[in-house]
Order: C-alpha cells, then structure tokens, then sequence
C-alpha cells in the first residue's frame, strides 16, 4: 500500500488541518487575480465590489488605447509594449544562446568547475534587486552611456540567466555520451554531433528556458524602475505611472490581457518539462 | 573512447554565458566600492563614513522592520507551503496537478503590479474585504488593512510561496516510501509520522527553501512600495529613498551592502545548520 503524506480518505483532523492550510495558500496566491479579472468587467466607473452591471467597455477602451495615436502623452502604451517585446525577445534569445554552450561545457566537463559554475549562476536569484538597479543606474550614469534599449536589456540577462541555465543543464542530464559517440564513430565531427545530435535533444529544455526568460522579463519591474528612461520605458513602468494616484479600470483590463499571457506561457512550460525537472 | 571535453573548448563554450554575466559581477563591485568612497556623489577616495552616517535610530529602525517583516513572512509561507507540497505530490490527475502549479507560480512571475492592483481591490477601505463586512454588519468603520505592515506580510507571502513550494515539492518526492510505511504499520498517526518522521526528512530541503524565501523577502522592494505606502520603510524603500529625494548614492550603497549582508549571512547559517544536523542524523 502506498502511504501517502496526503490520505485520500478518513485521516480525521490531520486531513482536515492540511486542506485547510493549502486552502489558505492557493487563496492568497489566486484571489489577487480573480479580482482584477471579475472588477475588468464591471460597467461602473469605481472600483466598487460586487459590480453592479456587466461590460467590456475597459477592453474596449484598452483597445482604443492602442488603436487610437495619442501624441498627447510623451509615452504612449503602445511605444511602452512594444519595447517591453523588443527587450523580452531579446533577453530571451542572447540568454538561451548563451547558455547551452555553457550547459553541454558544463555537463560534459569537470564535476568540480560545475559545483562553482552554478553557483556563480544562481547569484543573480538571491541578489536583492533593488540594489541591483541602483548599482546598474549608477554604472549608467557614471559612464554617461547612450545605449537605448540595452539598458534594461543588460540587466534582464543577468536576471533570466538562472533560471535559463537550469533549464538547459536539465535538458542535458538526460543525454548520454554515447549517443554523440555513435554519431561520430559514423563520421561527424564533435561540433556536427553536438548540433545535430545534441541540440534537437534538448530542445524541450531550451523552448522551456525560451519562455521562462519572456515571461520573466516582460513582467520585470524592480530593476526596470530604475533604469527606464523617458524615450525607453515599458508595460509595467506605464502601468505604475498611470496607476500611481489612482486605479483606472481600464488597467483592469490591460492586467488580464497580461494575466492571460502568463498563465499560456506558464502551462506552456509547464507541459514541455512535464514534471522532469523542478521549475528552479 | 569518450567525449573529452578539451579545456579549451569548455572554456570557448562557457564564455559568452561568463561575458553575460560580466555586467552583474560588475554591478556587484561598484556597489561595494562606492560604499566606501569618501563622496556621496561620486567614487572618491576612501572612507566609512557611509556606513557611520547610517547608524542612526531611523536606519535601525527600517532593518528591524525589514527583518521582521521578512522573518514573520517566511514563517507563514513555510506553514502554507508544505500542505501545498504534500497536496500537490498526492494529485493524481495531471490537469489538477496543473493548475495547481499555475496557481501557486503564477505570483512569483506575473507583474507584481497587477497583483498590487488586486491586494488593493480587496483590502482597501472600499474593497471587498470592507464591503462585504460592512454589509454584514459586522464592523461600522472599514478596516485599515492596507499601506501597513500587514499589506506588506500579504503581499511577501503571496509572492515569495512558490519559492517555498517547489524546492520542498522536490524534497517531498525524494522522501522515502519505507520510512512512512513502516511508521505507519507500526500504528503511528499521521501526526506522530509527521512530526517524528517526514519534517525529520525533509529539515533539510524546508531550511534551504526558508532561507532562500527569507533572502527574497528582506530584499523585497515593489511589494513594500505599493503596499506598504511611506509608512511601511524596509530596506528597499529607504534605499530608494536615498537616491531619489536625497541624492545619497553613497549612503544608499552602504545601505544596500547590509542588507546584501543580511540576506548572505541567513544563507549562509542555514547551509551551516543543515550541514550540522544533517550530521546528527547519521552519527
């Protein structure tokens, strides 16, 4: 008989007290969200609960937020999305290219030189980020640097990279030697095997890490609350700038759009390592 | 034969990730030595007097603050987070299992304004909490739940759970199936097997997951900046608060190398505690 730490049935109050328990947690964790969800539909102006009628007219104003060009506001929703992309796409594609190389180095090679690697690459997890924005401000500063979008980007790489990382060296665990051996005893050469070979294996691990990397980063605000700029500045900067005296519905809206994307991009992830591997 | 990893290629294959991570390392180190510079505008010379000028009742206070606030909210996500392991381990289905993990994940990564927005739906004077309760009839006057220390612990805990959840999910599928069932066929309750056989078990995984959790929450910054209002300083807030109004780079870098210090020496005495406890278990 499997013993489960979780009886399925009787169990008493021990059952009791760890339903509640998780109860409690999954409500703290979701009841933020489905808030905003249900007040995104309310037809009244406040933001008082329960809404008192229906309506998409805040998706239909976010809509014409982004249909309709507003000169008027020196940083429009648009301009501040489509940055938002820009620097997602970007952080994602040099942090994954960066990292599978270090992840076959890393599997391939000294077990001691790993130890020390991951480490080194588990830092930016635990390094409190508000310091981290401060530091890469003053860097900027002080080097009086003029380089647009690479100013958040730079920071976002080093933020994504853990996570990553950890994706790429899980698609790597479940590779063998033998089967890049069997490919070059067939006459490919070492870095043939590896891209033809080795890549295609991982691939599951390294869309996973692809997706973290996009959703970490177009949701990041700490670090990019310090480092944007009037002419680059993203989703969540306009969110908070527009937000900061009072709540506008129509940011409701916006919130589930971006609230929807997270959870496809999550489950997403979610299915491609399908429990193989821990999230972090 | 097998696939010898020369250390040159090793070392061609891990440096554009090294060259990714330059700027960070480099990050680190100018926070260090501008908070020793002898200026607070500019790297200059050297001095402690930024550490000096932080010794004053108005910093203690905003790291008392933030390690309490911190530690009580480590607590709370530790004791919601291991039900939340066992029941998510326990789940059969995988469509369960899913969105359960979706549910707990989704704080940590989605835009901790959104979630600021919902926190502020449902606590603020005309939020759910507030009407409904006045509705009942059971208050007159709304409570203050928000841009206070307990809207701070709110929103810690909500996004720091699934840093708790995940690791001790690990450690839970690595518990050994033997232990519980022979605890269990020797007539253990559950919660005699809970207390003197699984949390034995999974110390170590619940120390490092506490510590990583505590880290996250000392350095917590947007939550205290949305939720907690001016009242609430931790260290975040305050270290802002140098730079923005007060132009105190060097001060703020001081600042931000204690609290670097705090969250580093927590980690550093939990990997200590589980490695001697860890030694007491096998002797």
């Amino acid at each position: 008989m499997r013993v489960g730490l979780f009886p399925n049935e009787g169990g008493g109050s021990y059952r009791f007290v760890i339903m509640a328990l998780a109860a409690i947690g999954v409500l703290i964790s979701s009841l933020p969200v489905i808030i905003v969800t249900i007040m995104s539909f309310s037809a009244s102006d406040n933001t008082g609960f329960p809404p008192q009628a229906l309506s998409l007219r805040w998706y239909q104003e976010v809509i014409a937020l982004f249909t309709q060009a507003d000169g008027s506001s020196a940083q429009s929703v648009v301009d501040a999305t489509l940055t938002s992309l820009l620097v997602a796409v970007i952080v994602m594609s040099i942090s994954t290219l960066v990292c599978i190389p270090l992840a076959y180095a890393l599997t391939r090679g000294d077990r001691r030189i790993r130890t020390g690697m991951e480490l080194l690459f588990t830092l930016p997890l635990v390094f409190p980020l508000v310091i981290l924005g401060i530091a890469f401000l003053l860097i900027a500063e002080s080097l009086r640097l003029d380089i647009g979008i690479w100013r958040i980007v730079i920071p976002h790489i080093a933020l994504v990279l853990p996570f990553v990382l950890r994706n790429c060296l899980g698609a790597m665990s479940g590779i063998h030697p033998e089967i890049e051996e069997a490919a070059i005893s067939l006459g490919a050469s070492p870095l043939r095997a590896i891209w033809d070979v080795v890549i295609p294996l991982m691939k599951a691990g390294i869309l996973a890490g692809l997706i973290f990397a996009l959703i970490i980063s177009f949701n990041e605000f700490t670090i990019t609350f310090f480092m944007y700029t009037i002419d680059v500045s993203t989703l969540p900067i306009w969110m908070y700038s527009r937000t900061v005296s009072s709540l506008d519905p129509s940011t409701l809206a916006l919130s589930v759009f971006i609230i929807f994307a997270d959870i496809v991009l999550i489950v997403l992830v979610d299915k491609l390592i399908a429990g193989r591997a821990s999230l972090f | 034969m097998s696939i010898g990893l020369s250390r040159k290629r090793a070392l061609a294959f891990s440096l554009p990730a090294l060259l990714a991570i330059t700027p960070f390392l480099g990050a680190c180190f100018y926070i260090f030595r501008f908070s020793i510079s002898a200026e607070t505008g500019t790297i200059q010379g050297f001095s402690i007097r930024p550490y000096l000028d932080l010794m004053t009742p108005f910093f203690g206070r905003s790291v008392w603050l933030t390690v309490k606030l911190a530690f009580i909210a480590t607590l709370i996500a530790m004791v919601l987070a291991v039900p939340l392991a066992f029941v998510l381990t326990s789940l059969r289905s995988p469509l369960a299992r899913r969105c359960l993990t979706v549910t707990i994940l989704l704080p940590l990564i989605l835009n901790l304004l959104v979630q600021a927005y919902g926190w502020i739906l449902l606590l603020g004077p005309s939020g759910v909490l507030n009407t409904t309760l006045r509705g009942l009839g059971i208050i007159d006057r709304p409570l203050f739940l928000l841009f206070n220390e307990t809207g701070v612990l709110l929103g810690l805990v909500q996004t720091s759970l699934p840093l708790a959840v995940f690791p001790i999910v690990s450690s839970v599928r690595g518990l050994s199936q033997e232990h519980l069932e022979a605890a269990s066929s020797l007539g253990a309750s559950q919660w005699q097997t809970l207390r003197d056989i699984t949390l034995p078990l999974l110390r170590p995984g619940l120390l490092g997951a506490a510590s990583i959790v505590f880290a996250f929450n000392a350095s917590a910054f947007a939550v205290p900046l949305l939720l907690g209002g001016r009242r609430v300083q931790m260290l975040g807030v305050a270290i802002r608060d140098m730079i923005s109004p007060l132009f105190n780079w060097s001060g703020a870098a001081a600042a931000g190398m204690i609290l670097i210090g705090i969250t580093l020496f927590v980690l550093v005495f939990t990997s200590w505690l589980v490695r001697i406890t860890s030694r007491n278990v096998r002797d």
